[in-house]
């Protein structure tokens, strides 16, 4: 009786891993896919990209878009994943220096701004995300809500910020890094710019690990302000999130979300088609209607995707920024801010 | 397999075997380790120049690294006396003491081990959060107050809350093989009760406790889900590590990693050299003395209700996690209490293949590392104990090295060392596939195994051994007839532990998993990154009655006999 | 049921753990049939020899055969021999009759076989209707019968008993030493025993070896070794004796010699046995075995003494008699002639020859 017991359930565990190993061959080409767009959106591209292709079986992997760059970087030797999907280009022309990606040629390429096409072809902007400021509008009205990014550091916002872990956002990192290089341009130096952050660390509560908790700690009102970006708030603002949102007056940095192919894919033709599908007229307005994403290339009428775009694109203000000064010393400065100016700004 | 075929030949194979298993115990144990030490170095990383110290040089110039390194320190020392102080009384409370419903409050008290560290975590988040049960409650009842659940004193708190039970249980088995006789002695000797606990009870508690100690250090050394998720800018070396990796900083990540194994050893040996007879088995068994009765039908009842009391506070965490698991997706705002409570998150878990399939990848993940840590430690225990020697001590030391690395370091490790194809200096590319993660699960039951097996081993007659084999039995038939069932208990206790912690692994997780092989624990990161804290929720609740289901079976056939 | 037996052959056989040297070139054979007794004190390499012959350890040089067949490389399984341990090493998890069937269901015959085979060795050692019973539930004794009755089951060659009588109180070992020689001989298996006691390495065993530091001092019948030891060592190491120190005052026919006590040498010379090799004027050790002497209190010829002390055991009374020239011997004195004190003389009983053997270096004058 006891023996069998044992005997029992070691059958049951090597029934269940003989199980668990023969599922998954459903004789569909998995499709492998890293990133950071979250549930929403991979969920609808999964099922409408099945739905076109149903002998493909989309399989995405969600987290934050630094951690699709170290995750494809320490996968470098056995590549597991075929796109990347998401993720500002700084981080994937990072992920381009050092071949981590395979050229494609979607056939939208030709629509798009130059600047949003890596000259090889090793990845495209697919869509656009602002940075803005986000509030709490059951705490701040519209009129109060700080207008630029410099009103941030208001006395009135003292310890009323929250901010995503910057390590692994690459919005965080879009904009701490936008900081920096107009500090570089302007002055010369980095100084100022760590100056600035130094101070929006004083003001900030808490560097809170994931969206989720930057998004709960907004509405209940545990810091009523944040830096974040326009595709999230969106969505969280459909859902009845009470949370408004501001395109700061001097202009702000839009993150080129790209998509490439992974080097050393198995399937990289698959992968390349699926990089065709996401850009045709078909899955961007779906981005657009279900998951509020800034369709990249230019030749969509606004109007047709959806309300929203129109709206967006007459209000927003497009600041320049030298994505170069960014991509090549991102890593830096993120380490130094990470020793340097992280919870030093209080007092 | 015909007892003449496994004659031939057999001397030969017989005197390699000892070696054989001891050189798979090192490239897998050892040999990822030398790897990361020798990448940091700059030496065998592909396409990075010669040896060089640099990075060593910036990690001891730069303060904030230094701080990692002094704060994972302090944190567990300070972890450590806090679980000390609040299980060491625990035990005595519970052991000593007849208290009215003993037996049953006894177990709820050791439940926070059946809570995978993530797990407990968010459920610390959930309760004790800054929105959490706790605060909200007190806020709906008009008191104005407001904490925040980060830096140190949050990872005490979870640490404290985790590890008392280490030094609960040890103290409870040690006292409860002290024999009463030495304390009867000391009575009628005219000592007093205080006299009693501190010369006669305590000392000879010194070896449960010692253990506990080791124990709850080395955990609080490579604590990842902690710091991580309440650590913020408050960085031990582990989320240090974890940071360096995802800035890209690769070299510095394994600067890092072995200054963290280099710390975990130095701690090691000194707490081995204060108490040189460190083990985590007690001491021989006595006839414990009577428990104490309380007299008065107050006393009773008081005790009681404190002892319902207390469980309840300790079975908070657990509660809230049930409870955020009943909470639909957008239904709980600004309220106090959730307003609507189903089950549709888990309607939504089991709907779903795609849902399930990380709670299947961990339990046959699990499953396979205990069952091959069962196999390499049984193989291991017999030639170490039964053929002795060099390759013996080295077998030994080889299966319980990877207790004192952190989790962390040795998944970095284990990454460097298999991402690159060189099979004639033993390594290979086992990144990104299915192997990895089960490999580390393995190396990481070694030591929960192994100890329990080479305890078991080490208490049985070789001669049966040698009985069963002049009775014709071969190798195989004698471990699984005549070895395998004596030390069964063994078994059971070392592979239940193995089991429970593999199951709730998220710390070697994090940095090996692969689309394949996401775990639990990764489903519920993933699941809080994207707000579906209901869905990480009901994952960890899975995962609670997982554990304690493996728990408990653990208990029943082992404990006892522990 | 006796199977004829096999021989035992040790050819030259030796064994080193790290550095010390346990068997240092023994040679030996156990005749087919034979119950052999190893008897030896603690470290004399008795049970290596029966662990060797087990395949329970390798030897480093010289060759076992078992039935003129080199087995010194065939793992345990494949030797054919049986093994009672001294702990019984029996089954703690297994029954009674499933701790005899063990072996016989790794020689995978029928299950008829098999139960035909434990209920014919149970019945054996008298244990039939204990098939079910636990192993913790018996007695000492009963265990013992049990390993016995397993290792015999699987019809082994060679039966080896590793002091088989000694985890059993004393008041038992005299039963079950005569139980266990029945036993074994009905079964006509080649037995090789090993035991620290004399009594018991006599009783059970038709010929012994005896042991000391890795060597075989010397190997005979019982009587053989009592009355005519080859060392000094046999001499002491069985039976009891005291060593007296002579010097070799005469050589007569065959091995007798007149040796005269060298610390009296005013006392009558005793006739002893001694080799060849012994020369007149050579020193020489005496083992004196009590019965070989008589004392007497009220004087004549002898060696003067006192005694000192005396021991009554019911058949006899032993006296340690110190001489007038300081060693003590030890008298027998048969019947119950008990509370003899005082000056006496010890003299030679008629027809008993002590053996005598050149005199160890360290005990010269």
């Amino acid at each position: 009786m006891r023996t069998a017991l044992t005997r029992r359930s070691i059958i049951f565990c090597l029934a269940a891993a003989a199980a668990v190993a023969g599922c998954g061959g459903d004789g569909r080409t998995p499709l492998v896919v890293y990133s950071p767009h979250g549930r929403d959106l991979l969920t609808v591209v999964e099922q409408a990209y099945e739905q076109t292709r149903p002998d493909v079986d989309v399989r995405w992997l969600d987290m934050g878009s630094q951690e699709v760059y170290d995750r494809i970087r320490s996968e470098r030797a056995n590549p597991q994943a075929d796109v990347w999907f998401g993720g500002p280009a700084t981080i994937l022309a990072r992920g381009a220096a050092e071949g981590l990606l395979a050229p494609s040629e979607p056939s939208w390429a030709a629509a798009l701004d130059p600047a949003d096409r890596h000259p090889e072809g090793l990845y495209y902007t697919l869509y656009q995300t602002p940075t803005i400021i986000v509030y709490n509008r059951d705490a701040i009205s519209e009129e109060e809500a700080p207008a630029d990014w410099d009103d941030l550091l208001d006395e009135r916002w003292h310890d009323e910020v929250v901010i995503r872990d910057p390590l692994a956002s690459g919005t965080m990192r879009t904009i701490f890094g936008k900081v920096l290089s107009d500090s570089v341009v302007e002055t010369g130096g980095t100084e100022a710019g760590f100056d600035w952050l130094r101070r929006l660390d004083g003001q900030t509560r808490e560097y809170v690990h994931s969206p989720a908790v930057l998004h709960e700690k907004l509405t209940r009102q545990e810091g009523v302000l944040t830096l974040w970006e326009m595709t999230d708030t969106l969505s969280l603002i459909d859902r009845g999130a009470p949370i408004a949102y501001r395109f700061p007056a001097s202009g702000t940095a839009v993150i080129q979300d790209s998509v490439g192919v992974v080097a050393g894919s198995g399937s990289h033709d698959e992968a390349e088609a699926f990089l065709d599908w996401l850009g045709s007229p078909e899955a961007l307005g779906l981005a657009v209607r279900e998951a509020f994403r800034l369709p990249a290339r230019g030749d969509l009428d606004a109007e047709v995707l959806a309300p929203w775009v129109a709206d967006v694109q007459s209000r927003l203000r497009r600041a320049e920024v030298d994505w170069q000064m960014i991509e090549e010393n991102g890593a830096a400065w993120m380490a130094e801010w990470d020793r340097a100016v992280r919870g030093q700004g209080g007092g | 397999m015909s007892a003449a075929g496994a004659g031939r030949g057999a001397p030969q194979l017989r005197s390699l075997m000892p070696w054989l298993v001891l050189a798979f115990l090192v490239w897998l144990v050892g040999y990822p380790l030398l790897v990361v030490a020798a990448e940091a170095f700059g030496i065998g990383s592909p396409g990075g120049g010669g040896p060089t110290t640099e990075a060593f040089r910036s990690f001891f110039t730069r303060p904030d690294e230094w701080n990692a390194m002094w704060r994972t320190l302090w944190i567990s020392v300070l972890s450590t006396l806090a679980a000390a102080a609040i299980g060491v009384p625990l035990g005595f409370l519970f052991e000593r003491n007849e208290i009215p419903g003993r037996r049953l409050l006894g177990a709820l008290v050791a439940l926070p081990v059946a809570l995978p560290p993530l797990v407990g975590v968010i459920a610390f988040l959930f309760l004790y959060g800054e929105s959490g049960l706790a605060a909200r409650g007190l806020q709906s009842l008009g008191l104005d107050v407001s904490w925040r659940l980060t830096g140190a004193w949050a990872i005490l708190l979870v640490h404290a809350y985790s590890m008392y039970v280490y030094f609960y249980l040890f103290t409870r088995a040690g006292l409860s093989g002290q024999d009463g006789a030495a304390i009867e002695a000391a009575q009628s000797l005219g000592a007093s009760r205080s006299q009693i606990l501190f010369r006669v009870t305590l000392p000879r508690l010194r070896p449960a406790l010692a253990g506990a100690t080791l124990l709850t250090f080395m955990t609080s050394l490579g604590s990842f889900s902690a710091p991580y998720i309440f650590g913020g800018g408050f960085r031990v070396m582990t989320t240090q590590i974890v940071a360096s990796k995802l800035n890209g900083e690769l070299r510095m990540a394994y600067v890092e990693t072995t200054m963290l194994a280099l710390l975990a050893f130095a701690s090691l040996l000194l707490l081995r050299k204060i108490d040189p007879g460190l083990d985590l088995a007690s001491g021989a068994r006595g006839t414990p003395p009577a428990r104490r009765r309380l007299h008065s039908r107050g006393a009773r009842i008081g005790a009681a209700a404190g002892g319902w009391v207390l469980a309840g506070v300790l079975l908070l965490p657990h509660a809230t996690l049930i409870l955020m698991s009943l909470v639909p997706p957008n239904t709980w705002t600004v309220e106090a209490f959730p307003p609507v409570l189903g089950l549709v998150n888990y309607g939504d878990l089991l709907s779903s293949t795609e849902r399930l399939r990380p709670a299947l990848n961990s339990i046959w993940m699990a499953a396979a590392a205990t069952l091959a840590a069962v196999v390499v430690g049984v193989m291991a225990a017999r030639l170490s104990l039964r053929r002795g020697g060099l390759p013996g001590r080295a077998l030994e030391a080889m299966m319980t090295l990877p207790w004192a690395i952190p989790g962390t370091v040795f998944a970095l490790a284990l990454a460097a060392a298999m991402s690159v194809n060189a099979p004639w200096v033993g390594r290979f590319v086992l990144v990104g596939t299915l192997w990895i993660l089960p490999l580390a699960y393995l190396v990481r039951s070694l030591p929960l195994t192994g100890r329990s097996i080479f305890a078991g081993l080490r208490q049985l007659d070789p001669r049966l051994e040698e009985a069963a084999a002049s009775l014709g039995a071969g190798s195989l038939r004698t471990v699984l007839q005549i070895v395998l069932p004596l030390l069964r208990p063994a078994v059971i206790a070392g592979a239940g532990l193995a089991f429970i912690t593999m199951l709730g692994d998220f710390v070697t997780s994090i940095v090996l998993y692969t689309y394949d092989t996401r775990p639990i624990s990764i489903e519920i990161q993933s699941s809080l990154r994207i707000q579906e804290t209901g869905i990480a929720a009901a994952y960890g609740v899975l995962l609670m009655v997982l554990s304690a289901a493996a728990f408990i079976a653990w208990d029943d056939r082992a404990g006892g006999r522990l | 049921m006796t199977a004829s037996g096999v021989s035992v052959r040790f050819d030259d056989v030796s064994k080193a753990f790290d550095d010390t040297v346990v068997l240092a070139g023994v040679s030996l054979t156990v005749e087919p049939g034979e119950i052999f007794a190893l008897l030896g004190p603690s470290g004399s390499g008795k049970t290596t020899m029966l662990r060797l012959l087990a395949g329970f350890e390798q030897l480093d040089r010289g060759r076992l055969l078992i039935a003129d067949e080199a087995v010194e490389h065939l793992p345990p399984a494949r030797r054919g021999v049986g093994m009672l341990f001294q702990s019984y090493a029996l089954f703690p998890h297994l029954s009674v009759a499933e701790n005899v069937a063990f072996g016989l269901k790794v020689r995978s015959g029928t299950q008829g076989e098999t139960e035909a085979r434990v209920a014919e060795m149970l019945e054996l050692v008298r244990l039939s209707g204990f098939e079910q019973r636990r192993i913790a539930e018996l007695s000492g004794g009963q265990q013992q019968r049990v390993a016995l009755a397993r290792a015999l089951a699987p019809r082994p060659r060679v039966l080896l008993l590793d002091e088989p009588l000694s985890n059993l109180d004393p008041a038992l070992r005299e039963e079950t030493r005569a139980d266990l020689r029945r036993t074994v001989k009905q079964t006509g298996i080649t037995t090789v025993l090993v035991t620290h006691e004399q009594e018991e390495a006599f009783e059970l065993g038709e010929r012994i070896g005896l042991l000391n530091e890795g060597g075989l001092e010397q190997v005979g019948g019982p009587a053989e070794l009592y009355r005519d030891p080859a060392s000094r060592f046999v001499a002491t190491f069985v039976g009891r004796c005291s060593v007296l120190a002579g010097v070799v005052k005469e050589r007569h026919g065959g091995d007798e010699l007149t040796v005269h006590l060298a610390s009296q040498p005013e006392a009558p010379p005793w006739r002893c046995r001694g080799s060849g090799e012994l020369a007149v004027d050579d020193r020489v050790d005496v083992c004196v075995r009590p019965e070989a002497v008589r004392l007497e209190t009220g004087g004549g010829p002898g060696l003067p003494g006192e005694i000192e002390a005396e021991r009554f055991t019911g058949s006899n009374s032993f006296y340690t008699v110190r001489l007038a020239a300081g060693p003590t011997v030890e008298v027998a004195m048969p019947g119950t002639a008990a509370g003899l004190s005082g000056a006496c003389v010890v003299r030679q009983l008629a027809g008993e020859l002590p053996s005598t053997f050149a005199a160890a270096a360290e005990s010269g004058p």
